[in-house]
């Protein structure tokens, strides 16, 4: 018997990343990953940039997805979860080379920085999301 | 009917009839802009279907903005954020001017640069952020500070937006602007485009709840770590999509205009054809009736 679903949406501006019901819905949220099950109570937090992982149910079967994704937001709803992010990309859309790169030029810039300031946390947010996407591309191969 | 003197087709200084020749040419000619106009017609009846295309993806993501703010602003109290406060009182006043890349769209990109610079007339002063080619232009021409200025269509359109967020959130939080005002096209209907200039910084607190009456109360929203830290991230998030939004906007409301103008820009070159060709075929009877009168007259002469 599965567990009680609950339709999930991943979205950002350019599409919609992934559409489908999920048994459980994890993001690594500004305190800390935070898990949604279906029947959660009505939830709003923001997201860093990480891996946003999801139980979902496609055909009958149980499956587990990882996407990569930048900072964004994940919502409760009594009849729904959705997470907004800029950017979301499973294991095999992850561009290593750009990632490395997104992650050097980052760093380079934020070495001119101080810290505590938009720009230096705008610059960090880049590095964290690359990080996420090396880190979610090398579990992968 | 189409005055022939005016279509530069006026003779070679004699106050003469234009020649068959003339004529042909000029047809010729137009022919050639018909073909263009047409093709450019089709070009722009494709692109329309890829920037609407455009916008409906970022459809879902702007229903789930706009609630997550409501939902947000009926929770918060009050907020400490710069984007809730005034901005600081003396400071010019930063206007986010988008226009497209391109012309050729009859009155589309001045449309929105007048609106722009009627806006900048209504005093202090202001500090222009250009994005679109004609935009910045435009600002070019003004000689007026440009604190940004960038193409629309050689970047990437989200990166670009989210570009333009960062550049005057910054100047508005160093007190370099004291208002954040975008100008950009509305696209009414396929058929009609409007300029439009909206504040998008100072929020204002009842932009973002005008349907909260027909809904009804919400079940009690439990916010991580509070809705106050929610909200600091999201304002600047709602500040980048409504810039990108406006983009895809003003892709589509562009291409439209571009159809209708070069629609109309077909039709005419139609009408002048038809009327050129009367004009030729006259031309050509009336040479013909002369050479036939003259060989007439010339019978006669041999004949008396």
């Amino acid at each position: 018997m599965p567990a009680k679903t609950i339709p999930f949406r991943l979205i950002t501006p350019v599409a919609v990343a992934y559409e489908g019901d999920a048994e459980l819905v994890i993001g690594v949220g500004t305190e800390g990953e935070e898990g949604i099950l279906a029947s959660h109570a009505p939830f709003l937090t923001a997201l860093r940039p990480g891996i946003l992982r999801a139980n979902v149910v496609e055909n009958g079967a149980s499956k587990r997805l990882e996407f990569a994704t930048s900072e964004g937001f994940m919502q409760a709803l009594p009849d729904r979860v959705i997470v907004l992010v800029d950017s979301a990309q499973a294991a095999d859309q992850i561009d290593r080379g750009a990632a490395r790169a997104d992650l050097d030029a980052a760093l380079e810039r934020q070495k001119q920085l101080t810290p505590q300031t938009a720009e230096y946390a705008r610059e960090q947010s880049i590095i964290d999301f690359a990080n996420a996407r090396l880190t979610l591309a090398h579990a992968d191969h | 009917m189409w005055p022939l003197d005016k279509l530069g087709v006026t003779s070679s200084g004699e106050n003469r009839m234009p020649s068959v020749r003339d004529l042909r040419d000029r047809i010729k000619s137009l022919k050639n802009t018909q073909q263009i106009t047409k093709a450019m017609k089709q070009v722009a009846a494709a692109k329309i279907r890829r920037a609407e295309a455009a916008r409906k993806q970022a459809q879902p993501y702007a229903d789930a903005l706009g609630e997550m703010l409501r939902d947000l602003m009926d929770a918060v109290g009050s907020i400490d954020h710069p984007f809730m406060r005034p901005g600081k009182e003396g400071a010019p006043r930063g206007v986010i001017l988008m226009t497209a890349d391109k012309g050729l769209a009859g009155a589309f990109n001045s449309n929105v640069i007048r609106e722009g610079e009627r806006y900048a007339r209504e005093g202090g002063g202001v500090v222009w952020y250009a994005v679109g080619n004609k935009a910045r232009g435009a600002v070019r021409r003004m000689h007026a500070e440009a604190g940004f200025s960038e193409s629309l269509s050689a970047n990437e359109k989200l990166a670009l937006a989210q570009d333009v967020a960062a550049k005057v959130t910054d100047d508005f939080n160093a007190g370099k602007i004291s208002e954040i005002v975008l100008v950009s096209s509305r696209a009414v209907s396929v058929m009609v485009q409007r300029p439009e200039a909206r504040v998008l910084v100072p929020v204002a607190k009842d932009a973002t709840e005008k349907k909260e009456e027909q809904k009804g109360p919400r079940a009690e929203v439990e916010f991580a770590p509070s809705p106050e830290a929610v909200l600091t991230r999201l304002l600047p998030k709602y500040l980048e999509f409504t810039i990108y939004s406006a983009m895809l906007e003003t892709d589509a409301a562009f291409y439209s205009a571009q159809l209708i103008a070069m629609t109309n820009a077909t039709d005419n070159a139609g009408k002048l054809l038809d009327d050129l060709t009367l004009a030729m075929n006259k031309a050509r009877q009336a040479a013909i009736t002369k050479e036939m009168l003259e060989i007439v007259g010339g019978a006669e002469a041999q004949a008396g």
